[in-house]
């Protein structure tokens, strides 16, 4: 009888799918595995392409235009779709989850875009408050985080400003505000220095590591070559479909091999290693 | 958690009427045009339906005496009209005085013989009498022995009637079509102001809400502005309305034989709901484009 209660208890505690799993920690955030995305049948953007991203590394992403840096993203945010093979973010195959699950996806990720996509009718607060209203967080406590999240971007005290009055640097600063408000597992930055100077372009990419410092995964899609000798970190390389990985960063010696295609000898380098 | 019923929550997210409160203005009173035409038009209906129902009756009858017929019987049989339910009011009219009233219209009928103008008892009803109750009467008048015939007006009644029917229909069908343009032109109103206001919804899209979550805010913020359109529409045309009866409110009741008056408060609060309606399913329906990412 009592042990019949227990496994009663036991059952109803540990449900399917919500069964703790101590290695979970340990595995990968991100695996690509074989993944083939095209957008026209003769012009494949991602040809079995396989990639692994650690938890709380910071990678960037580069390659020529249209080489896939976004469509990468993309698939991670499940804004499109992997045509064929496997990607896991936390251990779940993105590409299988069903649509009712898609917005919880996107809770655990953070997006950071060229172009900001802020409200420009909305306040910086209302801008940055929003991330949280979604996951249905009390008023009092998204007062608090995103009073936070504002001031880590170096916004404190703007939150009242509509975002439409801003400078391009700090509508940038507002969208990183928004992605890292909620604590995402993963930040997913699309060029997010294209629209800015050269010098705002370097805060900005601070901005990023220390976010990483706090250990949150950074995924930084760029062609901005500077950006890349800023500090060694790994840089995927996409080109032609496939994914190059350079773990410790690119050198002086690819800087001299960038021509009008820096990427275009990065093959012959011996420090690449191909996913 | 994220979809549960009306709360803050929809308020915070519902940020259109602080953000943008011209284009919402705007939209509301481009709805309102809409929804003047359609209110118009339901005022045509309404109206030309109290017509055909005022004018299906004629409400009168002419009771024709026989030639024989004393005068006590004359006082007896206007004093039991009178005392009749639904009867107005009652007048003998003698021979004589049919004579000097036809002639008086028309000099050619005065060589028409006595008998072509023979005494009657005219009888004016109000309008609780039904034509049911109108007949009744008519047939116990039509036995009477000093009675020699009724006139009820019935076929020029019926003509009249008909003819007002086809103008309630023509009105009813004019009401559809304004009906219709109007849905067209809250759905093309809805689309153009959530195109402008696509962002809004890829950044919630983005930062991973649900299609409920999205949808909330739109569809509340569509039937809101659906039903103040409507009522905007309703007060402008009320204006309008009472504006014009002041001024022809006399002329026109004369003629008409009935006083123009304004949609009923229960059409006015279905226009208002029809709004909220059109406007909450117009939104819902174009944001299902846009959510579809």
């Amino acid at each position: 009888m009592v042990g019949n209660a227990a496994s009663r208890f036991r059952n109803q505690a540990i449900r399917q799918g919500h069964r703790y799993d101590p290695s979970a920690a340990s595995r990968p955030i991100l695996v690509f595995d074989n993944v083939y995305k095209s957008y026209r049948p003769d012009q494949p953007v991602l040809r079995g392409m396989s990639l692994t991203v650690e938890r709380g590394e910071f990678v960037f992403v580069t390659g020529p235009s249209g080489s896939g840096k976004s469509t990468l993203l993309r698939l991670i945010h499940r804004t499109e779709r992997v045509d064929d093979g496997r990607l896991l973010f936390l251990g779940r195959d993105v590409a299988r989850l069903p649509e009712s699950a898609i917005p919880a996806l996107r809770r655990n990720v953070g997006v950071v875009f060229q172009d900001f996509r802020l409200v420009p009718g909305w306040s910086v607060y209302d801008n940055v408050a929003i991330a949280l209203e979604v996951i249905g967080l009390p008023q009092r406590l998204i007062r608090t985080r995103v009073g936070e999240a504002l001031e880590r971007v170096g916004l404190a005290g703007r939150g009242g400003d509509a975002a439409r009055v801003l400078s391009g640097g700090e509508q940038q600063r507002v969208a990183i505000a928004r992605a890292i408000v909620h604590e995402p597992a993963l930040i997913l930055a699309d060029e997010p220095t294209g629209n800015l100077d050269p010098q705002l372009a370097i805060d900005i990419l601070g901005m990023f590591e220390d976010i990483h410092e706090t250990g949150t995964t950074v995924l930084f899609a760029t062609h901005d070559r500077s950006l890349l000798d800023v500090r060694p970190r790994r840089v995927v390389i996409l080109d032609e479909g496939k994914a190059t990985d350079v773990p410790s960063g690119l050198g002086e010696d690819d800087a001299d091999l960038a021509g009008d295609d820096p990427y275009a000898d990065f093959e012959t380098d011996g420090d690449l290693a191909v996913a | 958690m994220t979809s549960g019923g009306l709360g803050p929550r929809t308020f915070g997210t519902w940020r259109a009427g602080r953000s943008d409160w011209r284009l919402q203005v705007l939209t509301v009173f481009s709805l309102s045009v809409a929804f003047v035409c359609l209110a118009a038009s339901l005022l045509v209906v309404t109206n030309v339906e109290a017509l055909r129902d005022r004018w299906s009756r004629a409400g009168r009858a002419t009771v024709y005496l026989k030639d024989a017929t004393k005068e006590a019987d004359v006082t007896a049989l206007s004093q039991a009209l009178q005392q009749t339910a639904g009867v107005a009011r009652v007048r003998h009219v003698t021979s004589d005085e049919a004579r000097r009233e036809v002639v008086a219209t028309d000099e050619a009928l005065s060589a028409l013989p006595a008998r072509a103008f023979p005494a009657s008892i005219e009888v004016a009803f109000d309008d609780s009498v039904t034509d049911e109750q109108l007949k009744t009467i008519a047939l116990k008048l039509r036995a009477l022995p000093a009675v020699d015939s009724v006139e009820t007006y019935e076929r020029w009644t019926e003509r009249l009637s008909s003819v007002l029917g086809g103008g309630v229909t023509a009105a009813a069908c004019l009401f559809v079509i304004v009906l219709a343009a109007v849905i067209s032109v809250v759905a093309s109103t809805m689309r153009l102001l959530l195109q402008r206001r696509k962002i809004e919804v890829e950044v919630l899209r983005l930062v991973g809400a649900t299609d409920h979550f999205v949808r909330r805010p739109f569809v509340m913020e569509g039937a809101t502005q659906g039903a103040m359109g409507a009522a905007l529409a309703l007060a402008m045309l009320g204006i309008m309305f009472l504006l014009v009866r002041q001024r022809f409110d006399h002329h026109l009741a004369n003629m008409l034989g009935v006083m123009p008056s304004f949609l009923p408060w229960p059409i006015a609060l279905g226009m208002i709901a029809l709004g909220g309606m059109l406007g909450a399913a117009t939104a819902f329906f174009s944001l299902r484009r846009l959510t579809t990412v």
